[in-house]
């Protein structure tokens, strides 16, 4: 079979979005429980997502600038994710200021440095990966916006509060992809809101952004 | 976008194989690593108390410590030191000392059931485990305060592979 039927496709990218998704499922429960986070076991898991995605955009003739690293729509999807980055940042520090009387109480970390290079990896997987397969197997609009939400949040349990920041920064996210797909500007906002919410909202409410079986440890 | 062949497919397949061994295997590698199934041994009921033995074949040298339960509660812990040359000539040590004996005190008249387990530490001992060794020990306990086997018991004292 070299081609596929409407229906198939639409099944092959829902298979694909998750297939990624059990790939990053795997790492935060079965590795984090079963071997302790070990870098080396986590990266089998990582890489073999890794691999599919690559494979994916190859099979399908994707290149880099449909995918979203391109420069041109930068000011045009920061103009869209102005708005509601802002509004994200003061009702985070309403609610810090709310719960300790004070802005910006947390303590800056050196790792928050990498921080927007963990931002575009998961845009790029997020939007750049599993939005684009959602368009194809649920078309633009809503459906594909709520998946690629859903998905995001997902990854985010048990941390209650993160999946639901998540959820909402997910339906943000994807809405503004499917309209300026930009992941450098999707990156900036997400590292702008993560960073917000790291210094301004207390570490035991947020368990310190721990996700999946760490979330518990 | 171009129509993906059929390869894509196999990926998806050999990639979803692949996480199916990987977590499967960390889940034997757990197992394994939080209850090695090493240790063997037996007890059973003594005029003065619940006495047995207990090896490790991975370190068959090593003195196993190990847990007495009375009706579920914890009694005491003692290392398995003790001398049992029968258990060398049955074959199953190397040398004869992996006996304990735990005596039995302040227990009311009437039946109880009596487990020893072997305990284990792992993952440089953030974790420790609890394996039963033998079966659990059925047994009464007189007005005079002497244990005695209840039922049939140590039908076999070197049969256990637990």
């Amino acid at each position: 079979m070299e081609s596929f039927f409407p229906g198939q496709a639409r099944v092959l990218a829902l298979w694909e979005i998750v297939s990624v998704v059990t790939s990053c499922l795997i790492v935060e429960w079965v590795v984090l429980s079963f071997a302790g986070g070990s870098k080396l076991i986590s990266a089998i898991p990582i890489l073999l997502a890794w691999g599919l995605m690559a494979f994916s955009y190859r099979e399908r003739g994707e290149t880099l600038y449909e995918i979203g690293f391109r420069t041109d729509n930068f000011l045009a999807s920061c103009r869209l994710l102005l708005l509601p980055t802002a509004a994200a940042v003061l009702v985070i520090v309403a609610t810090g200021w709310f719960m300790n009387h004070s802005i910006f109480a947390g303590h800056f970390r050196a790792r928050y440095f990498s921080l927007p290079i963990w931002a575009l990896f998961q845009q790029y997987a997020l939007n750049g990966f599993i939005n684009r397969r959602a368009q194809l197997a649920l078309g633009k609009g809503l459906k594909s916006i709520a998946l690629v939400a859903v998905v995001f949040a997902l990854l985010h349990l048990p941390n209650p509060l993160l999946a639901a920041v998540t959820f909402i920064g997910g339906l943000i996210c994807a809405a503004v992809y499917q309209r300026q797909p930009n992941l450098f500007a999707l990156a900036l906002s997400h590292t702008v809101v993560s960073l917000t919410l790291a210094v301004t909202i207390s570490p035991n409410l947020l368990n310190s952004l721990r996700v999946g079986f760490k979330y518990f440890g | 976008m171009k129509t993906p062949s059929t390869s894509l497919i196999n990926v998806l397949i050999g990639k979803s194989i692949l996480e199916v061994l990987l977590v499967g295997a960390l889940a034997v590698f757990t197992f394994i690593s939080i209850l090695p199934p090493y240790f063997h041994g037996w007890g059973e009921v003594t005029n003065t108390g619940i006495s047995g033995w207990v090896v490790n074949d991975a370190a068959p040298w090593d003195r196993v410590e190990v847990q007495l339960f009375i009706d579920g509660d914890f009694v005491a812990s003692r290392v398995a030191n003790e001398s049992r040359r029968d258990v060398v000539t049955a074959g199953w040590s190397k040398d004869e000392w992996h006996g304990y004996t735990f005596p039995v005190i302040s227990l009311s008249a009437g039946l109880h059931e009596a487990r020893v387990y072997a305990l284990h530490a792992g993952g440089n001992g953030t974790r420790k485990t609890l394996q039963l060794v033998g079966d659990p020990i059925s047994f009464s306990v007189a007005a005079n305060g002497k244990p005695s086997a209840h039922g049939a018991l140590i039908s076999n004292p070197y049969g256990s592979r637990n």
